[in-house]
C-alpha cells in the first residue's frame, strides 16, 4: 500500500472505531499500533496527564514490559515529559549515552535498540493534556511530511478522549483523564490476574484480553473489570491462537 | 505543581492529625485545602453498601446522613465511579435526587461535589464536598480534589496495611501506586492467595513494609516469579526470577 492509501485507510479505520460507545484504552492502541506503519517508526505510544498534572502512560503498540517501562519511567522525565511540559513536538531527538539530558530513560531506550525519539504534543484550547512518543530502531530522520501526520494522529488522540463523552469544560476534561487513567490501572489488574491464571507473560495477557474484546464487541476496560470483580473467570478468554485470526 | 499540593496536604495532615481524633481528620484536611466549608468520606463495603469514614462538621454529617438514609446524592453517584461537579441545588434538574435536594437546602447547602475514591477497579467510596454558596469548583478547586481523593485513597490502604500514624505521611508522599507493576502484582497475588485485588494490594502493601523495601520493588519480584504468596501455608515462598516478558 503506498504512504496516501495507508493513512487513509488508517484514519477511516480510527474514525470507524470513534463510534458510539467506544473504549478509550482500545482505540489509543489501535491509535498506537497503526501509527508504527504510518511514521515509519518502532513503536509508539501515548501518555495523558492526570488533573493533578502528572504523567502517565495509557496505551502503546507494545504491551512488552520493557516498552512499558520506557514509558513508565516518562512520569519523571523523558520526551513526553519535556513535550508535555513546552507543549511544543520533540522531532528527531537522537539518544545518546554522552547526552545527560535525561539520565534515566537514554539507557534503557538504548538498550531496547531505539535510536531516535519523537513527541508530539496533545493540546486542547490552549491546555496540554498529553502526548503521543515514537520511537524508531534506525537511523534517519522524520521527514517533515512524517511529522505531519505524527501531529494529526495526536490530534486524534485527542479527539478521541474529547468525544468519548462530551466534554465542555475543565471539571468535565479532568474526569475524562481520570477516567482514561484509571482504566489502565483496571488492565493493568487484569493483567496481572491473566499472567497468574494462565502462566503466560504480560504482552500476551494484554492480546487475549484485547482480542477476547474486539471478538465479542466487549469494552476493554468493562471486560478488564469483570476479570477483576471475577464475574468472568481469565480461562474463559478466547485463545490468542483464535483470536489472532478474528 | 503536584508536589507543592500533596506537601499542602501533607502539612495539613500532621498538623489536623495532632488536633483532631484520629478518624476525623482528613475530613478536617479535606475542607480546609480546598477550601469549602464541610467534606464528608464514605467507604464501600463488600456489597456496596456506604459507610461513613468520616465528617469534617456537623451540617457535613447531617448531609451525609440525609444522603445514606435516601440512597442518593453525590458521594452514592460518586462512589459508583463518576465525578459530580457542579450541582447547583437551587436549579432542579428533572429526576435528579428529587428527595435529597430540598432537604440538603434546608441544612444550608447550595452546591454540593463527588469524587470517586478508586484504584483501577477497587473502589474504596467517595470524598463528598458541599458549600453554603452557588457556583461550580473552580479549576485549581477541581484538580485539588482529584489529588485529595487520591490521598485518601491510598490513606486507607496504608491503614489497612498496618502503617503507624508516623509512617503514614512519609509512605503517602511515594508515588508508587502511579507503577503499573504495583497494579500487575496485585492482579498476580489475587490469583495466588485467593483474594480479591483490595485485599491483594493489602497484602502486598503490609509485606513490603515487614521487609522494610518500597512497594514498586517487591511488586517486581512478584511480577518476575521472583517471590510468591503460597495460599495453603499463608506465606510467602522465594522462586526462580523469570522476566515476565519472553518475548
Amino acid at each position: 500500500m503506498d504512504r496516501e492509501s495507508l493513512l487513509v485507510a488508517t484514519l477511516v479505520e480510527l474514525a470507524d472505531n470513534l463510534v458510539d460507545d467506544y473504549d478509550l484504552i482500545d482505540v489509543l492502541t489501535l491509535l498506537s499500533l497503526r501509527c508504527v506503519d504510518a511514521v515509519d517508526v518502532d513503536a509508539a505510544g501515548v501518555m495523558l496527564a492526570s488533573p493533578t498534572g502528572e504523567l502517565q502512560f495509557v496505551a502503546a503498540s507494545s504491551e512488552s514490559m520493557t516498552v512499558l517501562e520506557l514509558f513508565q519511567i516518562q512520569a519523571n522525565e523523558g520526551p513526553c515529559v519535556d513535550c508535555f511540559r513546552s507543549g511544543h513536538a520533540i522531532t528527531n531527538y537522537a539518544l545518546s549515552e554522552a547526552d545527560g539530558r535525561w539520565p534515566l530513560f537514554t539507557p534503557r531506550a538504548l538498550a531496547l535498540s531505539f535510536k531516535a525519539v519523537h513527541s508530539l504534543p496533545m493540546r486542547l484550547r490552549g491546555r496540554t493534556i498529553g502526548a503521543l512518543n515514537l520511537f524508531r530502531t534506525h537511523q534517519g530522520q522524520l521527514t517533515d511530511d512524517d511529522v505531519v501526520v505524527a501531529q494529526g494522529l495526536a490530534d486524534v488522540a485527542t479527539i478521541a478522549i474529547l468525544q468519548h463523552r462530551t466534554v465542555k469544560d475543565a471539571s468535565a476534561l479532568n474526569d475524562q483523564l481520570s477516567n482514561a487513567l484509571n482504566s489502565r490501572i483496571v488492565i493493568e489488574q487484569a493483567k496481572g490476574m491473566i499472567r497468574q491464571t494462565t502462566n503466560c507473560d504480560m504482552d500476551e495477557a494484554f492480546n487475549r484480553l484485547r482480542a477476547h474484546a474486539r471478538n465479542h464487541n466487549e469494552g476493554l476496560t468493562d471486560l478488564a473489570a469483570h476479570i477483576v470483580d471475577m464475574s468472568m473467570s481469565c480461562k474463559d478468554l478466547d485463545e490468542w491462537a483464535i483470536a489472532k485470526k478474528a | 505543581m503536584t508536589e507543592d499540593r500533596l506537601f499542602d496536604i501533607y502539612a495539613l495532615m500532621e498538623r489536623r492529625g495532632r488536633e483532631d481524633s484520629k478518624g476525623s481528620a482528613l475530613c478536617a484536611v479535606a475542607e480546609e485545602f480546598l477550601a469549602l466549608d464541610g467534606a464528608a468520606i464514605v467507604l464501600a463495603s463488600g456489597n456496596s453498601e456506604l459507610l461513613s469514614l468520616c465528617t469534617s462538621n456537623h451540617t457535613a454529617g447531617a448531609l451525609l446522613d440525609l444522603e445514606l438514609t435516601l440512597g442518593e446524592g453525590p458521594a452514592v453517584d460518586a462512589s459508583r465511579g463518576d465525578a459530580v461537579g457542579d450541582i447547583n441545588l437551587l436549579h432542579a434538574t428533572p429526576s435528579n435526587w428529587a428527595t435529597y435536594r430540598p432537604e440538603a437546602l434546608a441544612l444550608g447547602a447550595r452546591a454540593v461535589f463527588g469524587f470517586p475514591i478508586r484504584l483501577g477497579a477497587i473502589r474504596f467510596g467517595a470524598l463528598s464536598l458541599f458549600r453554603s454558596s452557588p457556583g461550580p469548583l473552580n479549576e485549581e478547586q477541581n484538580s485539588d480534589a482529584y489529588l485529595m481523593a487520591s490521598v485518601i485513597g491510598r490513606a486507607i490502604l496504608a491503614a489497612q496495611a498496618g502503617s503507624s500514624d508516623e509512617d503514614l505521611v512519609g509512605e503517602l508522599s511515594g508515588s508508587s501506586l502511579l507503577d503499573i507493576r504495583v497494579h500487575q502484582a496485585a492482579g498476580m497475588l489475587s490469583v495466588q492467595a485467593s483474594m480479591s485485588v483490595k485485599d491483594a494490594l493489602v497484602l502486598l502493601r503490609a509485606h513490603a513494609f515487614g521487609l522494610e523495601c518500597q512497594l514498586s520493588e517487591l511488586a517486581n519480584l512478584v511480577v518476575s516469579r521472583a517471590t510468591r504468596f503460597d495460599r495453603d501455608s499463608q506465606t510467602w515462598i522465594d522462586g526462580v526470577i523469570d522476566d515476565g516478558d519472553e518475548q
